[in-house]
């Protein structure tokens, strides 16, 4: 027996609790700054939760990133401090500071990161001053991201609260041209190690210096050299917002807010021009960059575009996705590819206020006059019902419209975004000059032979 | 009519009236630490000496609801599943739409399933408030959109801690929603013990779901298997039971509704993991009568022979189990020599002996060694998942066929892992699916097993063509070393080489835990 989808006609009407969901986009608080933590290469996460918090994260997080181990200190190698009802009773502060006495002395590493879930929490435990007692043995900070105060996206912004409290000092002196780049959630934004390695690359082709804060080697130095940037870049229009203005009022870094990640020739030449203006690069050198990497890749665009106007000419698609994400392609979609643009669909909750921007993003400077519906909206079931309703030929999301975009819509489906559980992503990104191409060449793979 | 019952602490009889199961420390004793002789391990648990311990130094294992119920329920068919928690704790269940459907409908993968969850999410206002409200939301919502016939509701270590009445709210909903409301507590905060997840699991089956038999189905075998036997074992179980004329009943993995509510129309239930099946196999048989066995599992020839022989037993088909035991040795017994002389030929290269270090579950444990030694691999050392009381009997009986052994029980505990896998520096490494940095290693490492959503006839492992592919895959791992070479010669290990030069692995681990059992 089959179960059937009640309301087809897109059942909207205004719920008691919207957060109770089908499926959510995105793990929780504790997910984001132990997702964090692990990319941070050279740190090592502490879990003070529940023994599952971390395996669940292993499957929910980073299995779910492009099918990742989440790296050297990943799945089982996390340590943790697994509460169960006796710590419930009687305080689990003994049980983290034996946890954190032992990983010192066992692991390898730079940094130790403590983060505390829902139990320590619920129960009181003082985690700050059991981790004030190691202070000078280690460099340990706390990041305090219960599960129940919010997603993953919260995590990460957590845990750069939690850096920038715990580690960062004053700079000595500002480094000309030295940029940091935030708003690129590890595992949230499947392709965090490939955008990153991509945006250091270009940043430095017009004479930048990059501290990509994760990802990199180095942990612990990258993180202390924030304070030194002459210009924090933001990728996103919501994560990583509260850390560069946090910077800004503390070291007074300026940050340029781009709001997405540049995807194509059009939207990377924007923005290394912003880039450009803001570090005071000379503008020919900007444009002399610009003029070679657009003729290379153009050219390049001419072996694939025969074969794009059968598959997938003017299509209508849909876009489904964390809010930097979404911007991303749709703007490289309808403003490159020809693309019209139906749906977009923003699964990272962001707050109210940074609501109108994403908007503006999505539907201001188009090359075409049909604006998309735009929808806040992370549960699987109401994106179901709403993709339902347009006719599509594209569908960029989650591997969870996988099957629905083959069945429910007969569109071409690539996954894109959080979660990815069909297709492996290492170093891979759509970023900056030639990530159109690198998405052509994965949404093609199933679309062989000119006949 | 069961075997194998003796056991004081499993033998205690199941209370349906209460809202859930004991946990395996309160019901058999069980621990997730030990180092040292199988036999006195054995001698502990006899005597009721068994300690659990507390771990100075730990490592992510998993919980009770995160291993894996949560993506366990969700293929329950015409179900829907409800997490009462925050937001992460369903994070694995996100792969519900799309992992299974890899395998193919030709394989008898049920046709055009369509699972859905929703989790209440619980936030900051809720952790004071409570989140009653919410789940009455989530229940009705799931009858509103999925008309489900069955809704299962996975409690969490926050809805456990601010003291959730989930029973209530099942009471207060129960008359206006259709769905058969099935409330599980999988608190990871209840036990040290995974596998009480599973026994809660098994008992909101037993008390809520199970109905009174309208037919015994004579033919009909319940088969409750674990997530590590791949797709492949349901398949070749299958074909085994149709030779005798019996057919199975799979649970929990894609079946429906139905197949659970008539689990008590079988006419047995046949283990496939014996300490996962047995909080199921005990309460079928003293609810309804449905008789049982717990070991062996069918892995390897002889276990596979005795699985069959048992079934034969109980259901008097002793004959045609005969038959069919000769025509299938007929055909494997041959391929399997043929498996145990090629690793005849790398013991004679070797030494004379080829040392395989299995990481296994408890079930397993009893049934692949027996099976390593069919191939003619020895095992001089076994890492288990938990121990507990449920299976003593067979591990006495293991003892007497095999010889001693060392044991080294913990729970995905990475470290004493590797330790141990340094320590005695076996030929071959077999290690569980996401076991860190086990795979770096200069001699040879696998995996033990694959998991559910594998379809090849590679991953197999069940029955006697599992046996014979099992032990193909083994040989194939000796062949090439060179990824877990290359990787531990570039890469760095995580943990400081004194840990390795400790004798004990249990280094960190020191006193008995306050109240433990």
């Amino acid at each position: 027996m089959t179960l059937t989808v009640v309301g087809g006609d897109g059942d909207f009407q205004a719920v008691e609790y919207p957060e109770v969901t089908e499926s959510p986009r995105f793990t929780c608080a504790l997910g984001g700054a132990y997702g964090a933590a692990l990319a941070t290469f050279g740190a090592v996460p502490i879990l003070h939760s529940g023994a599952g918090c971390g395996m669940a994260n292993a499957h929910g997080m980073t299995y779910a990133a492009g099918l990742n181990s989440g790296g050297a200190c990943g799945t089982t190698t996390t340590p943790c401090s697994g509460l169960i009802e006796e710590h419930v009773v009687f305080g689990g502060e003994d049980k983290l500071r034996r946890l954190i006495k032992s990983t010192l002395e066992l692991m390898k590493g730079e940094l130790f990161v403590v983060i505390s879930g829902c139990v320590p929490a619920l129960i009181g435990d003082d985690v700050d001053s059991v981790v004030a007692e190691f202070k000078d043995q280690a460099p340990v900070i706390h990041v305090k991201s219960s599960g129940f105060v919010g997603n993953a996206y919260l995590g990460y912004d957590l845990y750069l609260d939690a850096v920038i409290d715990g580690l960062l000092e004053p700079p000595r002196a500002v480094e000309k041209r030295l940029v940091n780049i935030f708003g690129i959630v590890p595992n949230q934004n499947v392709f965090w190690k490939g955008e990153l390695k991509v945006l250091k690359s270009l940043l430095e082709k017009i004479g930048a210096k990059v501290n990509t804060v994760f990802s990199d080697f180095g942990s612990l130095g990258n993180l202390k050299r924030i304070p030194e940037a002459q210009l924090n870049i933001l990728f996103n229009p919501n994560s990583g917002l509260s850390a560069c203005r946090k910077l800004k009022e503390r070291f007074e870094t300026p940050f340029l807010n781009f709001g997405r990640v540049p995807v194509g020739p059009k939207e990377t030449a924007e923005f290394l021009r912003l880039a450009g203006k803001a570090l005071k690069i000379p503008q020919k050198k900007i444009e002399g960059v610009i003029f070679e990497e657009e003729r290379d890749v153009y050219r390049h665009m001419e072996y694939l575009a025969e074969m794009f106007m059968v598959s997938m000419p003017h299509a209508s698609a849909a876009f489904i996705g964390d809010a930097r994400t979404v911007v991303s392609l749709l703007r490289y979609g309808v403003n490159e590819l020809g693309w019209i643009p139906s749906l977009a669909i923003i699964t990272d909750d962001p707050p109210p206020e940074t609501r109108d921007e994403i908007a503006r993003l999505l539907t201001e400077d188009l090359e075409v006059a049909l604006k998309p519906r735009v929808l806040f909206e992370y549960d699987s079931h109401r994106v179901r019902l709403a993709l339902r309703e347009e006719p599509l030929q594209v569908i960029l999301g989650s591997s969870l419209e996988k099957y629905i975009a083959q069945k429910e819509s007969e569109a071409h489906h690539l996954s894109v975004s959080f979660p990815v559980y069909d297709r492996l992503v290492v170093d891979r990104s759509y970023a900056g000059f030639r990530g159109g191409i690198n998405l052509l060449e994965d949404m093609s793979q199933n679309f062989g032979g000119p006949l | 009519m069961s075997e194998n019952n003796e056991n004081p602490a499993g033998a205690d009889r199941i209370n349906l009236e209460a809202p859930t199961s004991p946990t395996r420390e309160q019901r058999a004793n069980g621990i997730t630490a030990f180092n040292g002789k199988a036999s006195e391990l054995a001698a502990k648990a006899r005597k009721g000496e068994l300690k659990n311990c507390e771990r100075d130094f730990q490592q992510n294992a998993g919980c009770l609801l995160n291993f894996y119920l949560t993506v366990r329920v969700a293929t329950i068919r015409d179900s829907s599943m409800v997490i009462h928690a925050p937001v992460g704790c369903s994070a694995p269940a996100a792969l519900y739409r799309e992992v299974f459907r890899r395998l193919f409908t030709a394989m008898n993968k049920p046709q055009d399933f369509d699972f859905h969850w929703l989790t209440t999410n619980i936030g900051e206002k809720d952790v004071i408030y409570g989140a009653a409200d919410k789940l009455r939301f989530a229940l009705e919502e799931s009858h509103r959109r999925y008309s489900p016939e069955a809704i299962f509701i996975l409690t969490s270590c926050a809805s456990g801690i601010i003291g959730e009445d989930v029973e209530g709210v099942v009471s207060e909903v129960k008359d206006r929603i259709p769905a058969v409301i099935v409330p599980i507590h999988c608190e990871g905060i209840r036990s040290r013990v995974i596998q009480t997840g599973y026994d809660a699991f098994w008992h909101g089956i037993l008390k809520y779901l199970v109905k009174k038999p309208e037919k015994k189905q004579k033919d009909l075998v319940n088969v409750a298997s674990m997530l590590s036997y791949t797709w492949q074992d349901r398949q070749e179980i299958t074909r085994l039971l149709k030779k005798i004329g019996l057919r199975p009943n799979f649970v929990p993995e894609f079946a429906s509704v139905r197949d659970f509510q008539t689990l008590s129309e079988a006419a047995l239930t046949a283990p496939v993991c014996p300490t996962y099946t047995d909080y199921l196999s005990r309460g079928l048989e003293q609810e309804y009568g449905v008789p049982y066995f717990l070991y062996p599992s069918p892995i390897g020839i002889a276990n596979t022979d005795e699985w069959l022989r048992n079934i034969g037993r109980i259901l008097h088909k002793e004959g045609e189990v005969e038959k069919v035991i000769k025509e299938e040795r007929a055909v494997w017994v041959p391929r399997m020599d043929a498996v145990r002389r090629s690793f005849d030929e790398i013991k004679k290269r070797n030494g004379g002996k080829y040392h395989v270090m299995g990481s296994l579950g408890q079930g397993r444990l009893v049934t692949q060694t027996p099976f390593f030694h069919e191939l003619g691999v020895t095992t001089p050392v076994a890492l288990c998942q938990d121990f507990d009381d449920l299976l003593l009997d067979e591990v006495e009986e293991l003892l007497k066929r095999v010889g001693d052994f060392d044991i080294v029980v913990n729970t995905f505990q990475a470290a004493e892992v590797a330790h141990t896998a340094r320590r005695y520096d076996p030929d071959m490494v077999l290690s569980c699916p996401f076991q860190g940095s086990a795979y770096k290693r200069e001699k040879g490492m696998t995996r033990i097993h694959a998991l559910r959503g594998d379809g090849r006839k590679w991953s197999a492992q069940a029955g006697y063509s599992g046996a014979v592919a099992c032990g193909n895959f083994l040989l194939q791992a000796t062949k090439n070393r060179s990824f877990q070479n290359i990787m531990l010669k570039k890469t760095d290990d995580p943990y400081k080489e004194w840990f390795y030069r400790q004798d004990d692995p249990y280094y960190f681990h020191k006193k008995e835990a306050e109240g433990g059992v």
